[in-house]
C-alpha cells in the first residue's frame, strides 16, 4: 500500500491529477489487517480496539500487522505475537482459559440458578394457594364484555 | 464577585441540608408539623441557593472569566456561546454541581406536590433527600469546588474538550442525571415506607409517574450518548460497552425491572420486599455509577484525574447510603411476612418474575464485566480487557429471552391462563415469527442471531397488534363505530396499558435497528487522491476536492465526496478532519446521508501533506430504526405520564 | 427474605466495598508485564545524535538499561535528572550499558531535547514503533533492565524517581552487576 502511494507521488509530480483518477479499492491485505486489528486492544486508549483508535501507537500496531501479514505470517501467529508482548490485556475479550471461564459462563449460570430457584418458589406458592372453585367458562360474548369492563376499571 | 456569591450560596445550601435533616428528624420525633414545614422551607431554599450557584457559574462562563479555575480549564475565548453554557457541566466539578442541583429541584417539586396528600411521608422524604444533597454538597464544597479562583489570571482558557462541543453532548449529562436523580424520589418514598412500616401499595402508586419520568430521562440520556458516539467518535458505532456507558446502563436495567414488577404489587399486592429491593438497587447503582465515573477506579475514555482522596470520600458516602438502605430493608423484611398467592406458573405475575430475573441477570452481567478487570487485578495481578465482543456474545441470548417474555407478558391473564386462551393469544404470533424467518431465509439472510432476533421481534410485534386489534374491534362493536374509533376508545380507556405497548413497539423497532446495523454493517477504508473514487455496496464515492475550512475555534480539512448510485449523483458528503486551535486536538467529523432508513457514513481520518486522503465509508442499514425506536419509546412514555388521573390514584 | 438471602446480600455488599476500596489505591496504569524472564528482543536503529547504527546484539554479555522516552513527554523531563544520575552511578562499571530509546518523535525535536537537557549516553531512534511494540511498551517513560544473558529482568512504567530510583539501582542493577562473575560462565 505504502509502496503504491509513494509510486503515485513520484508520478503525480509531473502529470496533471485528473489523468490519474482511479477507482481505489481495498486489497485482501487491507481486509485481513482490519479483521486482526479489530480483535486487539489499543493499550493506551480505553476499551477501544486498534482499528477504531486514532492513537499513534494503534497506527503503528496496524503497521506491524500489515508488515507481518506481508511476510506471510498467519492471523493466529500475529495475534500470538502481540499476546507474547502485551499479555491478555491486548485482547478485546478475556481469553477463554483458567479463571476467565467464570466470567464467560456466569451470565448463563446465574440465569439457570435463578431460574431454578424461581421455578421452585413459584410452584411452591402455587401449591400453597387454595384453588378457587372451578367455574364453567362463560360464553365468548360474556368474556368479551367482561374484558371491556375490566379494561375500563383498571 | 458574582462567583463568590455562587460559592457562598452553595456553602449556605450545605448548612441548610444539615438543617433539613435535623428538622425532618425532629418532625418525626415531636410530631410537630412546624418542623416538617421548616424542613420543606430548607429544601426549597437549597434549590434557590443552588440555582444561584449554577447561574453564577453560567455567568462566569458567559463572561469568560478565566480567573475562575474551572472556567479556565473548561472553556476558551473562542468557544461558541452555545457551548459556554454547556461547559458548565463539561468537567468533574461542574457536573457534580449539576447533579445536586437537579436533586434539589426534584426534591422541592416532590415536597410541594405531595405535601397535602402524603403528609406522613414528607419528613422521611425531606430527611433522605437532604442527606443525599448533604453528601454531594460536602464533596463540592470541600473536595471539588468549581468556584476556585486562579492566580495569576491566564490570558485564555484551556478550552472545553472538543469531543464535548456537540449538541447531543450538551443534553446528554442533564438527561442522564435527571434519570439517576429521578429515581431518588421513589427511593425516598421506599425508605419512608421501610422506616414508618407502612408497606402498602400507596408509595408505589404515588411514585409511579416519578419512576416513569426518571426512566424516560435515563433512556433518553443513554440514547443521546449513543447518538453522540455515533457521529462524533467517527467509527460508525453507537455503543462501545465502555465502563462509563455501562455505569448508566446498569441502573437502567434494574430500573426497568422495577418498573414492571411494581405492576404486580399494584394489582395483586405481592412482592413488597422485592420491589423495595429493586428500587434500592436501582438508586444504589445510580450512586455507584457516579462513584465509578468520578473516582477513576475504572479508567475509561471519560475518566477524570485519579484522586484517591476524592474517590475515598465518594465511596464512604455512597457506602453509607447503600448500607443504611439495605440495612433497613433487611431488618424490616424480618417483620414482613408477605402473603403470596399464586394460582399458576403460567400467569402474568409469574411472567413478571421471570422478566425480573432476566433484567437482573443482564444487570449482573454488565456489572461483572465492568468490574472483572478490577477483581482479577486485585486477586491475582493479571489484567484483561472485557470489551464489546464479550458483551455482544453473552448479551444476545439474554436480550432475546427478554423480548420473548415481552411478547407473552402483557397478553397472559393475571392469576391463571388456560391452555385454550394461550392457544388463542399466541398461535398467530408464533406463526408470524415463523413466516418472518422463512421470508428472511428466502432473501438470503442466514445469520443465526438475525434470524432468532427477527423471530422474536415478529412474535412480540404480532402479539401487540393482535391484542390491540381485538380490543379495538370489541369497542367498535359496543359503540357501533368503526375499528379506528374503537381503537381510539380502547386507547383512552386504558391509556396506561396501551401507551406502554407503544413503548414496547419502540423497543422492537430499536432492536431491529440494532440487529441490522451491527450484523449487516459494511465498511471500507481506502487511500485516495482528488479525482479518485471507491465503491461501497451500491454506491460510488468520488473525491472531488479537499479544501481548508475554518470554524470559530477550529480549522479543518474538508473532503468533498460526490456519492453516486449507478450514474446518478445522489448527494455530496463533506467529512472533516478538524484541529481545535486551543488544545491542538484533532477530531474526525463524520458526514452522513440517510437513505432507505439506513446511513451512508463517511469519515476522512487522515490527509497526508502530499494530498493523499484516507477515506472510511460505512453503510449502516436500518440505523434510523435505532433512533426511531428511541423516539417511539419516548412517545409511549410521555403518553403514559400524561394520562388522565383516575379516581383511585 | 430468609436468613440465607440476607447473609448473601450483606456479603456481596461488603465484598464490593472492599473491592472498590482496594481499587482506589491501585494504579490504573499498572499493567503486569509478561516479558520478565524472556529473551530481550534484538533491535537495530540509528543513533539520535550521530546517526550510526546501534544494535542490542553489540552489548551481549552486559547489563543493559533501556529507557524509552520522547521529547513531548512530560514525565520524561521529570525523570531526566535521575536518569543522568543513574548513569553516573554505574557508568564506570565495564559491564553496564545504558541506552535511551526515542519513541514516536521527530528527529529535530529529539536532538533539541538532548541538547537542552544534556545526556551522557547513546539514544536509539525507534523509527516505526516496532521496537516499542516488541517490548510491549504502553507509553513513555518506560524502563527495562536486561541481564548478562540477554533476559529481561525488570520493567518499570513511569518516571524513575525517588523510591523507584532507589529500588532500581540497589535492588535490580547492583545485584546483577555483582553476581556477574558467577553467571558469566553460563
Amino acid at each position: 500500500m505504502r509502496m503504491r502511494l509513494t509510486l503515485w507521488l513520484v508520478v503525480l509530480l509531473a502529470v496533471p491529477v485528473s489523468l490519474f483518477a482511479a477507482v481505489q479499492d481495498e486489497t485482501n491485505l487491507d481486509i485481513q489487517v482490519r479483521e486482526i486489528a479489530k480483535t486487539l486492544r489499543c493499550t493506551v486508549c480505553q476499551t477501544e480496539n486498534i482499528w477504531e483508535s486514532g492513537a499513534p501507537l494503534a497506527q503503528q500496531m496496524r503497521g506491524v500487522i500489515r508488515e507481518r501479514l506481508a511476510l506471510g505470517h498467519s492471523e493466529a501467529e500475529i495475534r500470538a505475537y502481540f499476546l507474547s508482548r502485551y499479555g491478555d490485556y491486548i485482547l478485546m475479550e478475556p481469553p477463554k482459559h483458567g479463571v476467565n471461564w467464570l466470567i464467560w459462563v456466569a451470565p448463563f449460570l446465574l440465569l439457570l440458578i435463578g431460574g431454578f430457584f424461581l421455578y421452585k418458589e413459584v410452584t411452591h406458592w402455587v401449591r400453597d394457594t387454595p384453588t378457587p372453585p372451578s367455574q364453567p367458562l362463560p360464553p365468548l360474548d360474556d368474556q368479551a364484555r367482561k374484558r371491556i369492563e375490566h379494561e375500563l376499571e383498571s | 464577585m458574582i462567583i463568590e456569591i455562587g460559592h457562598f450560596s452553595v456553602i449556605v445550601a450545605l448548612v441548610l441540608s444539615v438543617f433539613g435533616m435535623a428538622s425532618a428528624v425532629l418532625a418525626l420525633k415531636t410530631r410537630n408539623p412546624d418542623w416538617a414545614r421548616s424542613g420543606r422551607m430548607a429544601v426549597t431554599l437549597i434549590f434557590f441557593l443552588l440555582s444561584v450557584g449554577m447561574l453564577s457559574l453560567v455567568y462566569a462562563f458567559i463572561t469568560r472569566d478565566f480567573s475562575v479555575l474551572y472556567v479556565a480549564n473548561n472553556s476558551n475565548s473562542k468557544l461558541p456561546f452555545f457551548y459556554t453554557v454547556a461547559a458548565v457541566w463539561g468537567g468533574h466539578e461542574g457536573s457534580l454541581l449539576l447533579w445536586v442541583f437537579i436533586l434539589s429541584l426534584f426534591s422541592t417539586l416532590a415536597v410541594w406536590l405531595h405535601w397535602r396528600t402524603q403528609p406522613a411521608i414528607m419528613p422521611y422524604l425531606i430527611a433522605v433527600e437532604s442527606a443525599v444533597m448533604f453528601g454531594f454538597l460536602c464533596l463540592i464544597v470541600f473536595l471539588s469546588s468549581p468556584f476556585e479562583r486562579l492566580l495569576p489570571v491566564p490570558l485564555d482558557g484551556k478550552d472545553l474538550n472538543p469531543l464535548l462541543q456537540d449538541p447531543a453532548m450538551v443534553m446528554h449529562p442533564p438527561m442522564l442525571y435527571m434519570g439517576y436523580v429521578g429515581f431518588s424520589i421513589p427511593f425516598s418514598f421506599a425508605m419512608a415506607a421501610l422506616f414508618s412500616g407502612r408497606l402498602g401499595e400507596e408509595w408505589i402508586k404515588v411514585t409511579q409517574r416519578w419512576t416513569t419520568f426518571a426512566w424516560m430521562c435515563l433512556t433518553t440520556g443513554i440514547l443521546l450518548g449513543g447518538y453522540w458516539a455515533y457521529y462524533e467518535l467517527g467509527w460508525g458505532g453507537y455503543w462501545g460497552w465502555d465502563p462509563v456507558e455501562n455505569a448508566s446502563f446498569m441502573p437502567w436495567l434494574v430500573g426497568t425491572a422495577y418498573l414492571h414488577s411494581v405492576l404486580v404489587q399494584e394489582k395483586r399486592k405481592m412482592f413488597k420486599v422485592w420491589n423495595l429491593f429493586l428500587i434500592i438497587v436501582t438508586f444504589s447503582l445510580s450512586l455507584i455509577g457516579t462513584f465509578l465515573v468520578r473516582s477513576g477506579v475504572l479508567t475509561s475514555v471519560h475518566s477524570f484525574a485519579t484522586d484517591p482522596e476524592r474517590g475515598l470520600y465518594i465511596l464512604l458516602f455512597v457506602g453509607t447510603v447503600i448500607g443504611i438502605a439495605f440495612g433497613a430493608l433487611i431488618l424490616r423484611s424480618n417483620k414482613l411476612k408477605s402473603q403470596v398467592e399464586m394460582d399458576s406458573l403460567i400467569s402474568r405475575e409469574s411472567i413478571f418474575l421471570f422478566n425480573n430475573l432476566f433484567f437482573l441477570v443482564a444487570a449482573a452481567t454488565v456489572f461483572l464485566g465492568t468490574l472483572y478487570p478490577l477483581i482479577l487485578e486485585t486477586l491475582q495481578d493479571a489484567k484483561v480487557t472485557v470489551g464489546p465482543p464479550y458483551y455482544n456474545a453473552v448479551f444476545m441470548p439474554i436480550a432475546l429471552g427478554l423480548l420473548f417474555l415481552m411478547g407473552i407478558g402483557p397478553y397472559i391473564p393475571w392469576r391463571k391462563a388456560s391452555i385454550a386462551s394461550l392457544k388463542k393469544s399466541f398461535s398467530l404470533p408464533l406463526l408470524a415469527g415463523a413466516v418472518m424467518v422463512i421470508l428472511l431465509l428466502v432473501t438470503g439472510i442466514q445469520n443465526l442471531y438475525a434470524l432468532a432476533g427477527s423471530y422474536v421481534v415478529a412474535f412480540a410485534g404480532m402479539a401487540i397488534v393482535l391484542d390491540f386489534g381485538k380490543i379495538s374491534q370489541l369497542y367498535a362493536q359496543r359503540n357501533g363505530s368503526n375499528i379506528f374509533q374503537g381503537g381510539l376508545a380502547a386507547f383512552t380507556a386504558n391509556q396506561r396499558r396501551y401507551s406502554s405497548m407503544i413503548t414496547h413497539i419502540g423497543v422492537l423497532v430499536l432492536v431491529v435497528g440494532i440487529i441490522a446495523s451491527t450484523i449487516y454493517q459494511t465498511e471500507k477504508v481506502v487511500s485516495m487522491r482528488v479525482g479518485d473514487e471507491f465503491a461501497i455496496g451500491d454506491y460510488r464515492m468520488k473525491l472531488t476536492n479537499i479544501h481548508e475550512v475554518a470554524g470559530g475555534n477550529w480549522n479543518a480539512q474538508e473532503g468533498v465526496f460526490q456519492v453516486f448510485k449507478g450514474e446518478n449523483l445522489i448527494t455530496e458528503l463533506r467529512p472533516q478532519k478538524r484541529i481545535y486551535a486551543a488544545t491542538q486536538t484533532p477530531t474526525t467529523e463524520s458526514a452522513i446521508y440517510a437513505i432507505n432508513m439506513g446511513h451512508i457514513f463517511l469519515t476522512m481520518p487522515e490527509v497526508s501533506e502530499d494530498g493523499v486522503a484516507v477515506a472510511r465509508g460505512v453503510l449502516n442499514p436500518l440505523i434510523l430504526w435505532v433512533w426511531g425506536g428511541g423516539v417511539i419509546m419516548g412517545l409511549g412514555v410521555i403518553l403514559n405520564i400524561l394520562r388522565p388521573r383516575k379516581k383511585e390514584e | 427474605m430468609n436468613k440465607g438471602w440476607q447473609l448473601t446480600l450483606v456479603l456481596i455488599l461488603l465484598g464490593l466495598f472492599a473491592l472498590f476500596y482496594k481499587g482506589l489505591w491501585g494504579d490504573p496504569r499498572h499493567i503486569p508485564t509478561v516479558l520478565i524472564g524472556t529473551e530481550a528482543p534484538n533491535f537495530e536503529g540509528p543513533d539520535v545524535e550521530t546517526g550510526q547504527t546501534i544494535s542490542l546484539a553489540q552489548f551481549k554479555g552486559k547489563v543493559v538499561l533501556l529507557n524509552f522516552w520522547a521529547s513531548w513527554c512530560y514525565e520524561c523531563k521529570v525523570e531526566h535528572e535521575s536518569i543522568l544520575q543513574l548513569h553516573q552511578l554505574f557508568k564506570d562499571h565495564p559491564d553496564f550499558v545504558m541506552l535511551g530509546v526515542n519513541y514516536q518523535d521527530k528527529l529535530p525535536d529529539a536532538q533539541h531535547y538532548l541538547q537542552q537537557y544534556g545526556t551522557t549516553f547513546s539514544h536509539v531512534r525507534d523509527l516505526k514503533g516496532q521496537l516499542a511494540i516488541d517490548y510491549g511498551v504502553y507509553g513513555v517513560p518506560e524502563t527495562f533492565v536486561i541481564d548478562q544473558q540477554g533476559k529481561i529482568r525488570h520493567k518499570w512504567v513511569g518516571p524513575i524517581t525517588g523510591e523507584v530510583y532507589t529500588n532500581i539501582t540497589q535492588k535490580v542493577i547492583a545485584p546483577l552487576l555483582t553476581s556477574q562473575p558467577a553467571t558469566r560462565t553460563s
